[in-house]
């Protein structure tokens, strides 16, 4: 989840995501020094006695500052194209998980083997428990197996929302009548935390994403669980 | 018109990287899109013989222009037809 005056990334839980983050750095190293670069000349040239009133042109300046900027964006082009062709593909996914966004709440569906559906509400502040998360907590979270592809089929019930889970990297957007896949695989155990990230009326702020990573067995245990419940 | 061109990348050979990189980009994106034209399946051109290009493919197709871990030729076809 996101701690109070967060500047970067929240830790990586999906391999695609430890992609995006060492993309991220890499390219944000590249932006750093060419701020510092440009800030030091800003200041050279503000600061020196020195003057000129001759200088027409000069080659040798030109062909650098125009040979560096196209070897650094080509730097940051071809990771970044590696990145989007490798988020877009197919895997063979071993569980297929519906959820439906509502106003102002996410339904999830197993309905690979059996039909397990039920509503993830947040939980009011005034319910939270000492130790969990305002506005971030809800009364049931999504389980999912860890180390296992899993593909989300996101879609709403009437307005548009989106299903975001930051440290999986994925954001994807809940529209009406429209079937929207993604796909995931959780390194490791632990609970996730996301928001809806489409703008969808007055609670859109408080219909929070819980994903509970957890090893099979207990994926197991769980489903069974929840079968015997509804 | 060329000639004009070469007598001034004489005098100002800066320009030399200048077209070499925005003729270069230039010529990547017309062949991308090009590309894009003849080989994408979602792309009809002839309406009568191949109407529905993206009906026709096989698990082995790759359609897309790299693959970072994807070995398309090992898929299995595990659809029923349409």
């Amino acid at each position: 989840m996101a701690h109070p005056s967060q500047l970067g990334f929240q830790d990586a839980t999906s391999p695609v995501m430890e992609e995006l983050l060492h993309f991220h750095d890499h390219t944000l190293m590249i932006v750093f020094l060419i701020s510092t670069l440009v800030l030091y000349i800003i200041i050279a040239m503000v600061t020196t006695k020195l003057t000129n009133k001759f200088i027409l042109d000069s080659q040798e300046i030109e062909i650098i500052w125009t040979l560096l900027p196209a070897m650094i964006l080509i730097l940051i082009a071809l990771p970044s194209l590696r990145i989007l062709y490798l988020m877009d593909e197919i895997s063979n996914s071993h569980l297929t998980i519906k959820t439906i966004g509502h106003q102002w709440y996410w339904s999830y569906e197993y309905t690979d083997y059996e039909n397990i559906t039920f509503d993830s509400y947040m939980t009011p502040t005034q319910d939270l428990m000492p130790g969990q998360f305002r506005l971030l907590e809800t009364d049931h979270r999504m389980v999912v197996p860890m180390e296992s592809p899993t593909r989300i089929l996101v879609s709403a019930d009437d307005v548009l929302h989106s299903w975001a889970v930051p440290s999986l990297g994925i954001k994807m957007d809940a529209v009406p009548g429209r079937l929207n896949q993604t796909a995931f695989i959780v390194s490791r155990p632990g609970v996730y935390y996301g928001q809806c990230s489409e703008i969808c009326g007055a609670n859109h702020s408080f219909m929070p994403i819980v994903v509970e990573a957890v090893p099979l067995k207990y994926f197991e245990d769980w489903s069974s669980l929840m079968l015997q419940d509804a | 018109m060329l000639a004009i061109v070469r007598k001034q990348l004489r005098s100002h050979p800066a320009l030399i990287p200048l077209f070499f990189f925005i003729g270069g980009g230039a010529t990547m994106s017309m062949l991308y899109l090009a590309r894009l034209a003849l080989r994408n399946p979602d792309v009809c051109w002839d309406r009568k013989n191949n109407s529905e290009p993206w009906n026709k493919m096989s698990p082995t197709d790759q359609y897309k222009f790299f693959t970072v871990n994807m070995d398309y030729s090992k898929l299995k076809k595990d659809r029923p037809d349409f």
